[in-house]
């Protein structure tokens, strides 16, 4: 149909109705087509599809009843009035026309204006529903490219997950999408200093657009946590990227934590999301770390706080993030399951490796098979005390002599740049792109952690260790640490380090000094040699070190230390 | 959700009732639009008292009518915070974002 112009099939034996109804249509700007019998016209009906039919009764042939039968038998996607036209004039007639499939019933002789305004009448309900058909056209062509969009941002979504991370044997979780991709995301890493980092994110909105407001945090998350950078810088490098791509009405609620089984702490940063939960085994929920921060993507990076929460933890347990999907999960009377009534779930489980079975089961019940307003994800984290631990870091094999070659690096930190710089992992950043380093990358990220910090913590900022020792002391510490380290207006710290061959064997010497007092590493080495104590908090560092490293050196007053270690 | 607009001095309210939400764009954008251009308008406060549920998109809105008002030296307050829309704007620690009163 072009315009306003119908296709009008005309069906009469009588040259006279014919030629009224011809000269009808085509005044009024129509294109006629004419048959003079029944069986003509479903014939031209099927090959003109036409938009509107004129159907007289009497033909020699196939009447006009049973074409309009045959017509109505054909599949068809669109509505085609056909209008009787017939000197049949009893109600009887009239009732089996219509009941054959006719819209409508003239009887003859009609009169031409009679017809014409039919006709119009007929031209404009056709109008009509030629935009209905286009609209739904539409809706279809849309609806296909929607679910082509999901697609691709669930394959995306996918891809830039890690499943690998979730698949750790200390994590589990779930993420129920309230359309057909969730835009709640769940990360979990390893750090190089076996540090465990997750991720609760929570895009505002849910489908596609959240998913796209969630995505450039992965890449950030990922890689940033391989280097063994804070949580605090990882939260500020996250809000700085979003708060640069994301609008004014845009923000992702986030949980971010770091489970360090080494030493017994657990690091919270929560910004949006509802509390993150330390479930102890004996069932008592002995920690909970309430949102203290806006969402991701709002505040500029001159206003944003990283600052975390961190606990040591004294007996085994878990961690348990969650998005406010699952606080807000509502039952049938439209009741939620509130933050206390997901904790009463996980605490009702009879057995601790059964919380989080429990959990999911109590949530399909509460919602009673009915989809989540909101896209609902949960995360628990196992955080087991394993005192007696050996470091879990596979010895690449030994670099034999021939295979490298000398590499130097010397570097020097004042006052100013230790106040900001996350030294370790841009010092480790650097020695691993050395090929001879890089599969080490683990071990020596430990080393090189405690021996800086060491020389930070204890050499420039004067903190004795023992303080971690007191109930609560491992806080109190990183408070002291922290106000000390803001306050650090003098001294510096030197690294270097020097890859060469030493008796057939690659071997890498790390030297670092502070410009500190030094400390007493005798009395240190004495303590080590003789005490059994290893349920203390401290010390453990550098017994550490001399497990990984050949040789453990104190040249000079204490303030400078020497490690060999072997490649 | 309906919302009532009204300028008092340099001071605009808009009272909100029902559940503000992603439903609620439309709306709330065309009640604060006509404040953003009155010139003698200081401050623009989102009375929350008839409002019992607010998500994540009506949280964005605020942050956008906040955007546009602080470009126009406005600022916005929220008032009559309650029960889930206190603990909705308490979480997302709006209290650092905006001027709360009572």
């Amino acid at each position: 149909m072009d315009g306003a112009s119908l296709k009008i099939l005309i069906a009469d034996d009588t040259p006279t109705n014919l030629k009224q109804l011809e000269i009808v249509s085509r005044r009024a700007g129509h294109q006629p087509i004419l048959a003079a019998d029944g069986e003509t016209a479903v014939a031209l009906y099927q090959s003109e599809s036409p938009d509107l039919v004129f159907m007289d009764i009497m033909m020699p042939g196939m009447d006009g009843i049973e074409a309009v039968q045959r017509i109505r038998a054909l599949p068809t996607e669109k509505w085609t009035p056909i209008v009787f036209y017939s000197a049949l004039d009893s109600m009887q007639d009239i009732l089996r026309g219509l009941q054959a499939g006719g819209d409508d019933y003239l009887v003859k002789p009609a009169s031409t204006q009679l017809l014409q305004a039919k006709l119009n009448a007929y031209a404009r309900l056709l109008t009509l529903q030629q935009k209905e058909l286009g609209y739904i056209e539409e809706l279809k062509s849309w609806r296909q490219e929607a679910e082509e969009q999901a697609r691709l941002g669930a394959h995306v979504m996918a891809r830039l997950t890690d499943a690998e991370g979730l698949c750790d044997p200390m994590v589990e979780s779930f993420n129920l999408p309230a359309e057909t991709f969730s835009g709640d995301l769940l990360c979990a890493a390893r750090g190089p200093g076996e540090v465990l980092n997750v991720m609760l994110a929570d895009a505002a909105g849910h489908g596609l657009s959240a998913a796209l407001s969630a995505m450039p945090l992965t890449q950030a998350f990922y890689s940033m946590t391989a280097k063994g950078f804070p949580l605090t810088s990882i939260a500020e490098e996250l809000n700085r990227k979003l708060k640069a791509i994301l609008p004014a009405d845009r923000f992702v609620a986030a949980t971010l934590a770091s489970v360090d089984v080494r030493n017994q702490t657990v690091e919270v940063w929560n910004g949006g999301n509802p509390d993150a939960a330390f479930l102890t085994v004996d069932g008592k929920v002995s920690m909970q770390w309430a949102s203290s921060h806006p969402p991701l993507g709002i505040l500029p990076p001159a206003l944003f706080s990283g600052v975390s929460e961190t606990v040591v933890f004294h007996e085994p347990g878990q961690l348990v993030l969650c998005s406010d999907g699952l606080v807000e999960a509502e039952n049938p009377d439209g009741r939620w399951l509130g933050l206390a009534g997901s904790l009463d779930l996980l605490l009702g489980a009879a057995d601790p490796t059964l919380r989080f079975a429990a959990l999911r089961a109590g949530l399909e019940r509460h919602l009673s098979g009915r989809p989540g307003r909101d896209d609902i994800s949960c995360m628990l984290v196992q955080v087991p005390i394993e005192r007696r631990r050996a470091v879990r870091i596979a010895a690449p094999a030994p670099v034999h002599r021939g295979h490298v070659e000398e590499w130097r690096l010397g570097l020097t930190f004042s006052a100013s740049e230790l106040r900001y710089i996350d030294v370790v992992p841009a010092v480790v950043g650097i020695m691993t792109q050395v090929q001879a380093l890089k599969p080490h990358q683990g071990s020596l990220f430990l080393v090189i952690s405690e021996l800086f910090n060491n020389a930070l913590d204890h050499g420039l900022l004067g903190l004795d260790s023992s303080t971690k020792n007191l109930i609560g002391g491992w806080e109190i510490y990183m408070q002291h640490r922290a106000e000390r380290l803001a306050g650090l207006d003098n001294g510096s710290i030197n690294l270097s380090f020097l890859v060469h061959e030493e008796e057939d064997r690659a071997v890498l010497d790390i030297d670092v000094a502070d410009s500190g007092p030094g400390f007493d590493h005798e009395a240190w080495r004495q303590r080590l040699e003789s005490a059994a104590d290893e349920n203390r908090t401290h010390g453990r560092g550098l017994a550490l070190v001399r497990g990984l490293c050949a040789d453990l050196k104190f040249p000079g007053a204490g303030n400078r230390v020497w490690a060999r270690y072997l490649l | 959700m309906q919302i009532a607009s009204a300028v008092a001095d340099n001071r605009a309210t808009l009272s909100l009732n029902g559940r503000f939400d992603f439903h609620s764009h439309r709306d709330f954008r065309a009640a604060y639009e006509s404040l953003l251009e009155q010139a003698g308008v200081r401050e623009i406060e989102v009375n929350f008292r008839g409002v019992d549920y607010l998500d994540s998109s009506a949280l964005g809105m605020l942050l956008l009518l906040r955007e546009k008002a602080e470009s126009t030296g406005k600022n916005v307050a929220l008032s009559g915070c309650h029960g889930t829309v206190k603990q909705v704007l308490d979480i997302a620690n709006f209290g650092k974002l905006f001027s709360v009163k009572g």
